[in-house]
């Protein structure tokens, strides 16, 4: 954990930052910086998320202490939703339908190497470019573009802050180019010390129905174990396969979760007859999709930050592993 | 007698009735539609008095208001789109448990090409999955509060994995709207 | 750094109003739907107003206003008191009229363009709009029947609604004022609604 300088007033946005390591100009760099920036620093912030119907505006408080790092998204405008990431488990509250969504967090401990991460690979899979740009919250911003070489996945354009590396806007685009949606920051701090206060949850939830995952199963069912998709995006590969509980879900789900070291897609498979979805249907929710299908009795469902197709044709093409398939990974 | 509830009623309207005498006066409103629209004349008054002249609530707008919140439907003012429109879909009241209902309110997107029995033989199943994956996704759906809830417990635990930025775009989208409201193409028709 | 306020160009109600809000408030969430409904009676013409402002096509204010309060009644759970209940209300219609705005402005993102708070509000107010001529001349016609209503009023009826309505005062500011006791004034508040409920009946039944 690299110690930081604290500038005069709390809540300014003049924290000293660490020299970069590498060439201004090195796209990666910044990427990585960015990483670290979101992962390792105390930040509060009002953002409008935008996409094609609709702009809400939020405010996130993120808190890095000792023990790891907390979290809270609250919707501002009037529907009282929010999200809080506490050490141990994930909270989101839809005062709308008097539901709590209880899950346990997992992206501690070994499973953290499951996060994305640029790899060898990753140039072929994407061009890079590092530019500069205007100044935004009268601060000096570099944009960072990440296009994608297919169009398979999203591409990125990220404004970030010259000083901390924070991207203080960050527009999707589709395999086409096309802007999808836009998170525009307007108003940023990164304090020396956020109050664990500014973490918890404004709803009141007595009276709210909790919706918890039940504990896991100590081994995952072996007649999931071979589940597979046959078709995946170039660059793709399995980084985590989890017994996964659901909230509302009745029996473990088997979660496979797929990364090209920047986007990422998981596959969850449910076994028995379905009570929700019909089979073969296709969701938005934002940028991101999710597209469900029968397999084998079994409920099969990918979900990832990118275009509908490319969940579609992943959901599509999973099978149990009895069959002998070529390893995932092969390009169409 | 009416009168003296109508005239707890004005003073309900200027906040000095007292909060124990309110019980009363609620429910006879609930019940009562001459006193609500003797209410709602109180407010124009105020208003009309304040501001020369502008746009005003109509005569119904409280009654519609009610009616949409019974119905559990929310209607969202749009153009005309070119497609077909929409099916609603209707969600629990505020008071009211959300159940997983039988009848599904569902538009098949695509109709599964394969048999749900056991696992076919591997050529056959390359063969559905290729018929099915190149169906062309035509219409909207409209999942029940059930699978929306099970799709947003999707959604939190693939955004564990997805990166700081896919984990903020994943939960500011399950904020901002309801998970398993679908389109079938994105709206954005220009490129900037 | 912009800090991003709501632009609240209603006067705040008296803090008998504010309580009174929190206990109808408290009501609703309990299940009184009687006590919602008032809330929408209350403020129903500022939220269509308010509405018709941001908008560019006013003769959808009556829907978008609608659709605010539905979602209102389906936030409540999430309403604790620490601001004013008219406030929260307010960010809700505007937040409802600006997404109505964009699906059907199917505005393009530009990558350059800042799409601040601000400046979309701003862009909005500087649009005038013109109602229905139905609706225009009914509400003019709402407006002389009050204000004829009121004129014609006994002048201590008068003088207790005007510093009612337009001056805001309390019942005991008014009595002070008037040099009576409070019930008086209660009492000559509501015989001056009643008259203009009267003059309106016809024009609204």
């Amino acid at each position: 954990m690299r110690l930081v300088r604290a500038a005069l007033a709390l809540g300014v946005m003049g924290l000293l930052s660490q020299p970069a390591r590498a060439s201004d100009d090195d796209a990666r760099a910044w990427l990585e910086r960015m990483s670290e920036a979101l992962a390792t620093r105390n930040y509060v912030g009002l953002f409008t998320h935008t996409t094609g119907r609709q702009s809400e505006t939020m405010r996130i408080v993120h808190r890095v202490g000792r023990n790891g790092s907390t979290e809270r998204l609250v919707s501002l405008d009037g529907s009282g939703r929010e999200i809080v990431r506490t050490l141990s488990e994930v909270h989101v509250y839809l005062p709308d339908r008097g539901v709590v969504l209880v899950e346990p967090r997992t992206d501690q401990g070994s499973l953290s190497k499951a996060l994305p991460a640029p790899g060898p690979q990753f140039d072929a899979l994407y061009e890079m470019r590092i530019s500069d740009g205007n100044k935004l919250l009268g601060r000096k911003v570099r944009v960072l573009d990440i296009r994608p070489r297919d169009a398979q996945r999203y591409g990125y354009r990220l404004w970030l802050d010259e000083e901390t590396a924070m991207p203080l806007r960050t527009v999707v685009a589709d395999g086409r180019g096309r802007p999808i949606e836009l998170i525009n920051f307007t108003q940023l701090d990164m304090p020396r010390k956020i109050d664990s206060k500014e973490i918890e949850a404004a709803v009141d939830a007595a009276g709210f129905r909790w919706v918890r995952s039940a504990r896991p199963p100590p081994e995952p069912r072996p007649m999931m174990a071979g589940w597979r998709p046959t078709r995946l995006p170039p660059g793709f590969r399995l980084v985590a396969s989890r017994t996964q509980v659901i909230p509302g879900v009745a029996l473990p789900v088997q979660h496979l979760i797929f990364s090209d070291g920047f986007a990422s897609i998981s596959v969850f498979i449910e076994p028995g007859s379905p009570s929700g979805p019909a089979p073969s249907q296709a969701s938005s929710v934002g940028s991101a999709h999710a597209f469900s299908t029968l397999v084998g009795g079994h409920v099969v469902t990918a979900v990832g930050e990118v275009p509908l197709e490319t969940v579609r044709d992943v959901a599509t093409s999973v099978v149990p592993v009895q069959i002998p398939q070529p390893p995932p990974g092969v390009s169409r | 007698m009416t009168d003296r509830i109508r005239e707890q009623m004005s003073a309900l309207l200027d906040g000095e009735l007292p909060g124990d005498e309110m019980g009363l006066l609620v429910r006879r409103l609930e019940r009562d539609e001459q006193l609500r629209r003797a209410f709602g004349n109180y407010v124009l008054a105020g208003e009309a008095l304040r501001s020369p002249s502008g746009p005003l609530a109509s005569a119904r707008f409280a009654a519609k208001v009610s009616a949409a919140i019974d119905a559990g439907t929310v209607e969202v003012p749009q153009v005309r789109p070119a497609r077909p429109a929409p099916v609603r879909w209707a969600r629990p009241a505020i008071a009211t448990a959300v159940a997983a209902s039988a009848a599904v309110v569902a538009v098949l997107l695509v109709k599964p090409a394969m048999q749900e029995t056991a696992v076919v033989a591997g050529g056959a199943v390359q063969q559905a999955q290729r018929a099915l994956a190149s169906l062309p996704i035509i219409t909207e759906s409209s999942p029940t509060p059930a699978h929306s809830q099970r799709l947003a417990g999707y959604l939190m635990a693939h955004s564990q994995f997805a990166g700081a930025i896919g984990r903020r775009n994943v939960w500011s989208s399950v904020l901002a709207s309801d998970p398993g409201i679908t389109r079938a193409s994105y709206e954005f028709a220009e490129t900037p | 750094m912009q800090t991003q306020e709501p632009r609240d160009a209603e006067p705040r109600p008296a803090s008998g109003v504010e309580q009174s809000d929190l206990e109808l408030v408290r009501r609703a969430q309990r299940g009184e739907r009687g006590a919602f409904d008032l809330l929408v009676l209350r403020y129903q013409h500022k939220v269509v107003k308010l509405v018709a402002r941001l908008l560019r096509d006013p003769t959808e204010a009556e829907d978008v206003a609608q659709e605010a309060f539905v979602k209102a009644y389906r936030a409540l759970a999430s309403f604790r008191g620490d601001s004013a209940f008219y406030t929260w209300l307010y960010r809700i219609a505007v937040n409802t009229a600006r997404n109505a705005m964009a699906s059907r402005q199917r505005r393009p993102l530009d990558y350059e363009a800042d799409l601040s708070e601000t400046e979309q509000s701003a862009v909005a107010s500087r649009m005038s709009h013109s109602d229905t001529p139905e609706a225009t001349a009914l509400s003019d016609e709402i407006h002389a029947t009050v204000n004829r209503a009121v004129a014609e009023l006994p002048e201590d009826l008068r003088t207790a609604i005007i510093l009612r309505e337009i001056e805001g005062l309390s019942y005991e500011e008014i009595a002070a004022a008037m040099d009576c006791p409070v019930g008086t004034v209660r009492s000559r508040i509501f015989r001056a609604r009643e008259a203009i409920d009267r003059n309106l009946k016809p024009l609204l039944d």
